[in-house]
């Protein structure tokens, strides 16, 4: 094909979305780059299936600004490149607002495409400091707690709730956020006047622990504490070989630990005395409204939520709905006020912004779970004292 | 002292698994002269028949035979969908067709059960550990061990011993010479698969023993592994796949023992960067295989 070819063609198709879009003026149009395969999977299917719960439940009260709700979420396939197309794409249909990934590698891309187009994002659950206006936009949120939280939390737990001095550090070298998760924790573990006896490297996907397990050994002396960085599967893995040489040093962690599977995997012989920090908790004990979050998604998809990160999804759709409720537009830079100017009570916690000069960091509630003969039990929301800085 | 211990025995339980890996992707490459993508799908396979069993009330042993018997079954589906009906014709396409299967046995875990990671029965001697000489270590690492050294054996002797294993030999030296002579090449290569997906199917018993869980995507860093082995090893030659198994396990576990804490992120590089040295010292692989016939 020519190039003059190939430009009027674009143009037709530029030309026939803008009627598409003229047409649908009767809705607003959320896109969502949320990778339904790939390595990212696990944790972006239950946030657009939690999306479209709340999407449902937003046209069946009315809407939204008095138009419908249409959430459109095309597959980005755990790649970067393919996240930023994907958002890209859904942008010249006319999305005005953008559900990114759950993490700030394979989520970056989508918020940098919607900040150029000068509309909110927001990801459903990365808590790297790196997801922050400062690194994507002043119209790019994130709606989790970040690292620093996170990882902050675990250490206040550690050391001021259960008096425990001493930790071993395991950093998975997968993605940023594994590497700044077990950083926080360390330096606010310090801060408190803790020891960290060993910070160890661990790769994904050796599913081999036997060399950093040798080294743990030879400390000479049992951790107070273990604290685990890691993702996906394994974490199984990790803990199990330290479990099996019979350690039985309390074992803590991020949202990652947050999954069934992972419950099931430690079973009731290894899931014992395993903490960790997540965003929410599938029981009207976190937040009175969870009940009818999971009624509603029991009616959609006929099984009840397997994993509590389906309410992200949802806070996101919510988030965004109450933003725009307040702006009275879905203009970027007034949703964008409006996030940084209020408080929203989410299942996730209550969440408010710093502005966009102070990297739009969420000052958000965690909350923690203690794994107990493989069932988790909810100890509470937590709000670290002073986090660290990113 | 114990130190040492500790070491081998991490070195030959990862390696056991490793060989075993790099052998099941071997014995069809040695026919074929085409790598098995959808070879890590076998294992996934052996996970999700297990996961799917785990509610019954079979004793362990049974699902595990029965995952591993599914994995049989799916590497000569592999054969039957992906190989046979174009591997006459065009390299190019049983590449392609390799990587289809393997995408569409993904997908379609994806797409039955879920993205998210699915639990898979364990046994409870998967979970117990032994102490001997001061050390201790999970009961699981002697078992594959075991299981690795007999599996081999095994096999040495059904290649050397059994006209199945001097037909397949044969047909790995030279291919049409070997159909000449009256040797079923069909039957020679849907053997090759089932032998294959039999290893896969060992394998994954003891990959997922170590981490309990099945993901679609735990294939990838078997086929990986296995497909690194068998370039340090020797492309053609069984033994090397062997050799090379294990001698990827002793890098890595060595590097993990051995490098810093700073250098230790970086684990990956070294790895690489001596399977490359290796690579240039012996082009071909450790060890050669017979004397190339033609692709068939």
């Amino acid at each position: 094909m020519t190039l003059f070819a190939r430009t009027l063609t674009g143009v037709s198709a530029a030309a026939m979305l803008l009627t598409a879009t003229v047409a649908s003026a009767e809705e607003i149009l959320i896109g969502g780059a949320l990778s339904l395969t790939g390595v990212q999977a696990p944790l972006d299917e239950p946030g657009f299936k939690g999306a479209q719960v709340a999407v449902k439940a937003l046209n069946d009260a009315g809407g939204l600004l008095g138009k419908q709700v249409k959430f459109v979420n095309i597959d980005g396939k755990s790649d970067p490149v393919t996240v930023g197309n994907v958002a890209v794409q859904l942008i010249d249909q006319g999305a005005q607002l953008i559900v990114a990934p759950c993490d700030f590698d394979f989520g970056g891309p989508a918020s940098r495409e919607a900040q150029s187009a000068g509309i909110v994002g927001i990801s459903t659950c990365a808590s790297d400091p790196l997801y922050s206006s400062w690194s994507l936009g002043d119209k790019q949120f994130t709606l989790s707690m970040w690292n620093t939280t996170m990882g902050a939390t675990g250490a206040e737990y550690a050391f001021n709730e259960r008096g425990w001095k001493t930790a071993y550090v395991v950093t998975d070298q997968f993605i940023a956020y594994t590497k700044s998760l077990s950083k926080y924790f360390v330096a606010h573990f310090k801060a408190l006047g803790g020891e960290v006896l060993l910070e160890d490297s661990y790769t994904n996907g050796d599913n081999d622990f036997s060399a950093q397990l040798a080294r743990l050994q030879a400390l000479g002396q049992k951790p107070d504490v273990i604290y685990i960085s890691s993702y996906g599967t394994d974490l199984g893995a990790i803990i199990r070989a330290i479990r099996e040489v019979g350690i039985d040093s309390p074992v803590v962690g991020g949202d990652a630990y947050d999954d069934p599977a992972l419950f099931e995997a430690l079973g009731d012989k290894f899931g014992s005395d395993v903490y960790f920090v997540t965003h929410t908790w599938m029981g009207p004990e976190s937040h009175p409204d969870m009940p009818k979050f999971i009624d509603l998604y029991k009616k959609m998809y006929d099984s009840a939520p397997d994993t509590s990160f389906v309410a992200t999804g949802w806070d996101t759709v919510m988030l965004m709905a109450q933003a725009v409720e307040i702006a009275g537009t879905t203009d970027g830079a007034a949703v964008a006020k409006a996030l940084e100017d209020n408080e929203f009570n989410l299942l996730t916690g209550k969440l408010s912004y710093k502005n966009a000069a102070e990297g739009h960091a969420p000052d958000k509630a965690a909350v923690l779970i203690e794994l107990k003969g493989g069932k988790p039990n909810f100890l509470g929301w937590r709000r670290p004292e002073n986090p660290p800085a990113p | 002292m114990t130190a040492y211990i500790q070491f081998l025995i991490d070195v030959l339980s990862l390696g056991g698994a490793y060989a075993l890996m790099a052998l099941g992707l071997v014995i069809v490459y040695g026919i074929l002269r085409l790598v098995n993508f959808a070879y890590g799908e076998l294992i996934m396979v052996t996970g999700y028949t297990m996961f799917l069993l785990g509610g019954s009330a079979l004793p362990w042993i049974v699902m595990a035979a029965i995952g591993v018997l599914m994995a049989i079954l799916a590497g000569i589906a592999t054969d039957y969908v992906a190989f046979r009906p174009v591997r006459a014709k065009s390299v190019t396409a049983v590449l392609i067709t390799s990587f289809a299967f393997s995408t569409l046995l993904q997908n379609a875990a994806l797409l039955f059960i879920s993205p998210r990671p699915r639990n898979v029965p364990l046994p409870d001697i998967f979970s117990e550990t032994v102490h001997f000489a001061g050390i201790v270590t999970p009961a699981r690492n002697l078992i594959t061990i075991a299981t690795a050294v007999i599996l081999l054996a095994v096999f040495a002797w059904v290649m050397k011993r059994t006209v199945l294993g001097i037909a397949m030999r044969a047909a790995a030296t030279h291919f049409t010479m070997a159909r000449m002579l009256g040797v079923p090449a069909n039957l020679i290569i849907s053997t090759a698969f089932a032998i294959s997906g039999f290893l896969a199917g060992i394998v994954s018993l003891f990959w997922i023993g170590r981490i309990g869980s099945v993901v679609p995507g735990i294939g990838l860093e078997p086929l990986l592994v296995a497909f690194i082995a068998t370039v340090i090893g020797g492309m053609r030659s069984l033994q090397g796949a062997v050799l090379g198994g294990f001698l990827l396990a002793f890098i890595d576990t060595g590097l993990n023992y051995s490098l810093p804490q700073e250098l230790l992120k970086f684990r990956d590089a070294f790895t690489f960067s001596l399977v490359i040295l290796i690579l240039l010292w012996r082009p071909a692989g450790l060890m050669k295989g017979p004397a190339s016939g033609q692709r068939t």
